[in-house]
């Protein structure tokens, strides 16, 4: 497969790297992260059923 | 989206992702995070520049390489890369400025139709919520992927 097939997928080809699991517990974006956990407990969730 | 896409590498989990941006500013490493917020099932996409010698992302980075529309692309990509693996996510995700998050609103309006089969997307209003609609501003904006 060439790269022309691999960007004609929505679902990527990814390349694991396990070097990459160093960053599993830790939080690159902190300060995103507390402002999406200040809109969840501000705003909350949108209404799901109407929605799906 | 059948455009073009970076080559993606992913940790185990799928929670973190990697690819390199190629342009007139050279070779930049661009990291994604998935990570799990307070409430179950509910994850935060971050996106940023790697520093090659600090190792420190940096969110607000303006890397100008002429590839926007292709870094987008590949980070929808790794959307749907976690979204295989964890179907039941929701993701929030906003800019870390307000152009940035123009940005995303325009990439997820460019691509709509698409993305509407794939994802339920939602726009975030000043203390509500309401389905993604085009040209209206929105804060933030949360998406489920439908039928994996």
């Amino acid at each position: 497969m060439d790269i022309k097939d691999l960007n004609m997928k929505k679902a990527p080809i990814v390349v694991i790297d396990k070097s990459l699991d160093f960053f599993n517990d830790k939080v690159l974006f902190p300060e995103k992260l507390a402002k999406a956990n200040e809109m969840l407990k501000k705003v909350g969730l949108p209404k799901m059923k109407e929605a799906l | 989206m059948n455009i073009e896409k970076y080559q993606i590498k992913s940790g185990e989990k799928l929670e973190v992702f990697e690819f390199v941006s190629e342009g007139p500013q050279g070779r930049i490493v661009k990291m994604v995070q998935y990570s799990p917020t307070n409430y179950k099932d509910l994850y935060n996409l971050g996106f940023g520049d790697k520093n090659a010698e600090t190792g420190f992302v940096d969110d607000t980075a303006i890397s100008n390489n002429n590839d926007s529309e292709k870094v987008l692309a590949t980070v929808v990509a790794t959307l749907y890369a976690f979204t295989d693996k964890h179907p039941e996510a929701l993701i929030y995700a906003t800019g870390s400025t307000k152009s940035r998050t123009r940005l995303y609103r325009m990439g997820i309006t460019k691509y709509l139709d698409e993305a509407m089969n794939d994802f339920t997307i939602w726009g975030e209003l000043d203390e509500s919520w309401e389905e993604f609609k085009k040209d209206v501003e929105y804060i933030g904006f949360f998406v489920k992927r439908k039928n994996v």
